[in-house]
């Protein structure tokens, strides 16, 4: 048998096992990936392109969109800033207890969705710790658009600082050093030799984080309350769509997010180099 | 040691260092450091690692603050001025160029740091780019040169904003061994013309002897002694620098009057290291001090020292090195550099008896208060 298959390895110069396990690789892949993706777009344009376009355009469609993204958008920027911040500050100070805070600034990374949105609720609902507090002023956070941003932030919090926090520790301490007997003061040098080399992971971790972001689902449907052109997500609206039975309006939606993660991670893919190219 | 030091003492020199000590915990890695540096000088500070060389280097750029003692960059008192603030030009040994500038940029930094007008910056960069002679990388990134390349762009970055003083981390570290020789005679060739007093940090002898106006020895965060290359080599005042630049062979004795004994050994001394009663000290010679000759052979221009039985005899390309095994009390090994001419005219083999004798050496005397520190610091 061993003779066979190292008989069967070569035939005349032709290596038999890299067809073999490419084949394989993809026939792996077929159920569990790519024939999912594939049917949203069979399934979605079968009744036709205007079918579909009639989908997308239904108002609370658009709405739906519109605020996952600007939700998504305002957590992106949100956490970036945080991420570059507590990286900086990581990195060049050592001090009690930092590790602690390297370790919490993971941790939603491992907590579920669901618990997370549950956690916002806890704290911030009318009956909340901190939300009861701010009931009576008339200060609702949760069920609105804040909800939807403060649990994007939430779960997606780890994810810009776990791609800039790596660079931070790579860099050479005596660039900064350089730059301070050059005369620049601390703040010239974050601008000019600190932020310029953290470039190519600022732009990655704004991607990643977005990505994230825009197809949050478990922790926003406890949140936001899931009320139609008033905190629905697309996520949210894919998932009400398809209770209602109205499989088109959720398809289309669904190609507009799988589109949006395809754009969104080809440039991760390709544009990090040319981000970081000196 | 009392310092007392009146601001007009630092009137010429471009850098002063006034009793710098520096322990980081517990380890004392900076002793009483007191050295200047003149205008146009090369000083070299060389010391093993750990001696607390980069220390110094770091307090005077800034870098590091020293738990006692003063820092002068012309007649100015920068201890408590923040790095940004004094105006020094540190070349890292890693370079520290600025990635994602290109040279024209790099140089440029210090300059659009002080907010000197365009036109200004313009002609500074090329005027630099001309003495480093990199007029044609001027819009390259650092990751696109050379090592010998990025240095001199890490120089004309610091010379841009005129310095009041160059430091020199280890600049030749990263480079291999044939470069380091020719750039280090470009640099200095380079430094003599351009007239910036400059300070080199090197654990390589031969860098700091053909680098340096003066040299200065360091041990263990101790300044050993400052002097030029000629003095230090010819005349090291302690039995650390006497072993740390250049072999050295040595004989523990006594000096009384003009007379240094050790056992059956008795030389006679100059004048200057005469003693007017038996004081314990050591007598060191250098390989190339040392002579070996058949007994009855030893001429008059020779002191006898003792005699001896070949070792080892091993050819050194310019040289032949000889191990001698010396009929002294402690049978001491000493070994002995001859040149061609006496290699041949007196071959030598192992266990071949011969007498040494020498022409120039070096008394030290004890020195009770050099105690070995405590502790050694770790760099």
């Amino acid at each position: 048998m061993a003779t066979n298959l190292s008989a069967m390895r070569h035939v005349r110069g032709f290596d038999v096992v890299k067809p073999l396990s490419i084949t394989v690789m993809i026939v792996v892949m077929l159920p569990l990936i790519l024939l999912p993706l594939a049917s949203i777009f069979i399934f979605g344009t079968g009744k036709g392109l205007a079918s579909f376009w009639a989908a997308l355009n239904a108002p609370e469609a658009i709405f739906a969109l519109k605020l996952s993204v600007v939700t998504s958008f305002w957590a992106t920027v949100f956490n970036v800033i945080f991420g570059l911040f507590a990286a900086y500050v990581l990195t060049k100070y050592s001090f009690w207890g930092r590790n602690a805070v390297i370790v919490t600034i993971s941790l939603p990374t491992a907590i579920p969705t669901a618990v997370a949105g549950f956690a916002l609720l806890l704290l911030w609902g009318p009956y909340g710790t901190l939300g009861r507090l701010l009931d009576p002023k008339g200060v609702h956070l949760m069920f609105t658009a804040y909800a939807i941003i403060l649990a994007n932030i939430f779960v997606t919090f780890p994810l810009a600082f776990g791609v800039i926090k790596p660079v931070f520790d790579t860099m050479s301490r005596s660039l900064e050093e350089a730059s301070a007997t050059m005369g620049a003061s601390r703040w010239q040098t974050f601008w000019h030799v600190t932020l310029p080399s953290l470039r190519g992971a600022i732009v990655s971790g704004a991607l990643l984080t977005f990505a994230r972001a825009v197809g949050e689902f478990g922790s926003t449907i406890l949140v936001s309350g899931n009320l139609a052109s008033r905190t629905q997500t697309a996520p949210l609206y894919i998932f009400a769509k398809f209770n209602e039975g109205q499989v088109e309006a959720a398809n289309a939606i669904a190609i507009v997010l799988a589109l949006l993660s395809f754009v969104i991670f080809s440039i991760l893919f390709f544009a990090r180099d040319w981000f970081d190219a000196d | 040691m009392d310092i007392h030091i009146t601001p007009l003492d630092f009137g010429k020199a471009a850098v002063t260092v006034v009793g710098l000590s520096k322990t980081f915990g517990k380890v004392t890695v900076l002793e009483n450091i007191n050295f200047h540096v003149d205008e146009d000088e090369i000083v070299v500070l060389l010391g093993a690692s750990g001696s607390g060389k980069t220390t110094i280097l770091r307090i005077i750029s800034g870098l590091e603050h020293p738990d006692s003692g003063k820092v002068i960059l012309h007649n100015r008192d920068v201890t408590d001025l923040p790095a940004r603030e004094r105006g020094t030009g540190v070349i890292f040994q890693s370079y520290a160029l600025f990635p994602k500038m290109s040279v024209a940029q790099n140089i440029a930094y210090g300059l659009k740091i002080r907010r000197k007008p365009r036109k200004e910056i313009r002609e500074t960069i090329d005027r630099l780019l001309e003495l480093v002679h990199l007029e044609e990388h001027r819009k390259k990134y650092p990751s696109q040169l050379s090592g010998g390349q990025q240095q001199r762009v890490a120089i004309a970055r610091a010379l841009a904003y005129n310095p009041e003083v160059l430091l020199f981390d280890e600049p030749f570290g990263a480079l291999d061994a044939q470069i380091r020789a020719k750039l280090r005679r470009e640099i200095r060739a380079l430094l003599k013309e351009i007239r910036v007093p400059s300070i080199f940090i090197t654990h390589d002898q031969e860098e700091a002897l053909e680098l340096g106006d003066r040299v200065a020895v360091l041990n263990s965060g101790r300044l050993e002694q400052i002097a030029t290359p000629f003095e230090v080599y010819n005349n090291p005042e302690t039995e650390y620098v006497a072993t740390f630049l250049g072999a050295a062979n040595i004989l523990n004795g006594v000096v009384d009057g003009r007379r240094f004994e050790a056992g059956v050994v008795t030389v006679e001394v100059e004048q200057e290291s005469a003693t007017l009663k038996p004081e314990p000290a050591k007598l060191v010679v250098r390989p190339e001090d040392l002579f070996l000759r058949k007994p009855e052979n030893l001429t008059q221009k020779y002191q006898r020292l003792a005699d001896g039985t070949i070792k080892e005899v091993s050819f050194i390309g310019a040289f032949e090195r000889v191990v001698v095994k010396m009929e002294l009390p402690e049978q001491p090994t000493f070994v002995v550099t001859r040149p061609k001419t006496e290699t041949a005219a007196f071959p030598l083999r192992p266990g071949q008896k011969v007498t040494a004798g020498v022409v120039r050496f070096r008394i030290l005397k004890d020195k009770k208060t050099r105690n070995e520190p405590k502790k050694r610091a770790v760099a």
